[in-house]
């Protein structure tokens, strides 16, 4: 296995997951992954719809219980979730009621550190992702785009050393999705944080990690571990070059294969042809 | 075929509207509909009372014209109002027993699987009984009392608290509660920051049936068993064949009433706002 020069922070080893519903078989959604991310390392899980990967991130979250194997981060075995980590779900997830700035602070108040220290920040994180016109605006009042926007706000607020995302842009449109990609690279660099991305677009990955692992189907392992050497920062016009739709064409293969050999080719038929192609 | 014509008036008025110097503008009136229509129609419902009753020379005691009741109304006000104020305090006094233990018990259920599984079939049974049968029982209970009233209405008026409140809080957003835990929030935070609020419209829904309710439980306590409250002036004036004063009585009932469901959806608004303000 391939890691950063760096100490590793978020280590995973032999991790699985069993699902137990009642008298039901028992689904392996998970299976055996082991992989380390390095600190300040932004690294990208990339499989098809349904394939465990966002199991996999809840468990580093802390959110999901490991039913094998053990999850450290900074040294520290996880048992439960802690501040040190900041989520951004696939939805939002905005407290309709309150207004976009609120919702920035709202990690704040939930850890009851106290408010004034943070009311600058929220407003700089704000304006910092274009959304200062748009503080006291309640989220139904936004776009997609926007929303996620703030919720990239609240996960940085309390300033988390570790950022986890769950396919945070997968319900925006092609080119809003850029955008955010784009802003995400920006923030990333500016506050560095370690970075865990789960996505099926393997573009979006190559784009934004420094590493790209891919996962195959139920139950789920890791079939691919690869550096991606484009230096930073990237400009989205990277995605036209040769190397880049060579390394996409590569992990295409990747999943591919790890996906005759998980013996099921229906997905091929589930996946979008762009997300496929890259 | 309207795009042949230049300018086509957007809301087309009857002649006379457009015509008439009293109302240059035919669409102010219409703004002003929600306000004016019904009491235009409650006031012509009244003409057509006092007409048919005057002109079939109905007696008194059987249908009083509203000419009559409004002169009585005015005669008994100062007795009307004496007996208004009991019947108001106990309402009040039952609803906020019933909104407290409604919520209370909300709480409860929604919090423990095991009492929930116990108590909410139970509860829904209850509410499809026709409780107002109960009544006779609490003044075997309780005796002849005010508290006796107010339990009685109390008790009809906290089903619907109960079981709107337990559907609210159960109806939160997963995603708000797992963003909640990844906060590593505690579950009185993230009851009274996220379920709570996500609640507010069910539980002020049934807040307003249980308002109604309450008036309506004290007046048939008043009925069964009472010394003042319009309940007993009522039938006071009914024994005494006072229909007018048994319709005056009812309209400040209807005041009361009215009054009372605008307290709760004041409150409503207000509680709603500073949330949103927060």
């Amino acid at each position: 296995m391939r890691v950063g020069e760096k100490e590793p922070y978020v280590e995973v080893a032999e991790v699985g997951k069993v699902y137990r519903s009642g008298t039901a078989a028992a689904i392996e959604a998970v299976s055996s992954i082991s992989f380390t991310v390095a600190r300040g390392q932004f690294v990208a899980v990339l499989g098809p719809s349904g394939c465990g990967k966002s199991t996999l991130l809840m468990m580093v979250g802390g959110l999901e219980a490991v039913t094998a194997g053990r999850i450290t981060i900074g040294g520290e075995p996880m048992t439960g979730p802690r501040t040190s980590i900041g989520i951004m779900f696939q939805d939002p997830t905005l407290l309709p009621w309150k207004s976009a700035y609120d919702n920035v602070l709202f990690p704040i108040r939930v850890l009851k550190r106290p408010l004034a220290c943070y009311r600058d920040g929220a407003r700089q994180l704000l304006e910092r992702v274009g959304l200062d016109g748009f503080m006291h605006k309640k989220p139904h009042e936004l776009s997609g785009g926007m929303r996620q926007r703030v919720a990239i706000c609240r996960a940085l607020i309390y300033d988390p050393e570790l950022l986890l995302m769950d396919e945070p842009f997968s319900a925006l449109d092609a080119i809003t999705r850029d955008e955010m990609n784009e802003l995400l690279l920006d923030l990333w660099q500016q506050y560095t944080k370690t970075a865990l991305f789960v996505t099926h677009s393997i573009r979006e990955a190559v784009f934004l990690a420094d590493r790209v692992l891919v996962m195959t189907r139920r139950p789920a392992t890791i079939v691919e571990d690869l550096m991606i050497p484009f230096a930073r920062p990237r400009p989205l016009a990277i995605g036209e070059s040769r190397e880049f739709n060579e390394i996409c064409g590569h992990l295409r293969e990747r999943i591919e294969k790890g996906h005759y050999r998980g013996r099921e080719r229906r997905f091929e038929a589930n996946m979008a042809p762009q997300e496929l192609v890259g | 075929m309207t795009a042949e014509y230049p300018v086509a008036p957007r809301i087309a008025a009857p002649s006379v509207w457009r015509t008439g110097k009293a109302l240059p503008d035919g669409r102010r009136l219409r703004q002003l509909r929600p306000a004016i229509l019904p009491a235009v129609t409650a006031a012509a419902l009244l003409l057509v009372w006092q007409i048919v009753v005057t002109a079939r020379h109905v007696p008194a005691v059987i249908l009083p014209p509203p000419v009559e009741i409004a002169h009585e109304l005015w005669r008994v006000l100062p007795v009307l109002l004496h007996h208004a104020l009991p019947t108001t305090l106990d309402s009040l006094m039952a609803f906020i027993t019933a909104s407290a233990l409604g919520i209370g018990l909300a709480m409860v259920i929604t919090y423990s699987p095991f009492l929930r599984d116990m108590l909410y079939p139970n509860l829904v049974l209850f509410q499809l009984i026709p409780k107002v049968a109960l009544a006779p029982l609490f003044v075997v209970w309780l005796g002849i009392s005010s508290e006796s009233r107010v339990a009685f209405a109390g008790f009809v008026s906290f089903f619907p608290v109960v079981i709107s409140a337990a559907v609210g809080f159960a109806n939160i957003e997963a995603s708000a509660l797992r963003l909640c835990r990844s906060l590593t929030a505690t579950e009185w935070q993230s009851f009274m920051m996220v379920r709570f609020p996500f609640a507010l419209p069910a539980i002020f829904s049934g807040l307003k049936i249980a308002m109604t309710m309450a008036v309506i439980g004290v007046i048939i306590g008043e009925f069964i068993s009472a010394k003042a409250g319009l309940g007993f002036y009522i039938l006071y004036a009914s024994s005494r064949m006072e229909t007018a004063v048994i319709f005056a009585a009812l309209l400040v009932l209807c005041v009361i009433g009215v009054a009372l469901f605008g307290a709760v959806a004041l409150a409503e608004e207000l509680v709603r706002r500073s949330y949103g303000r927060q």
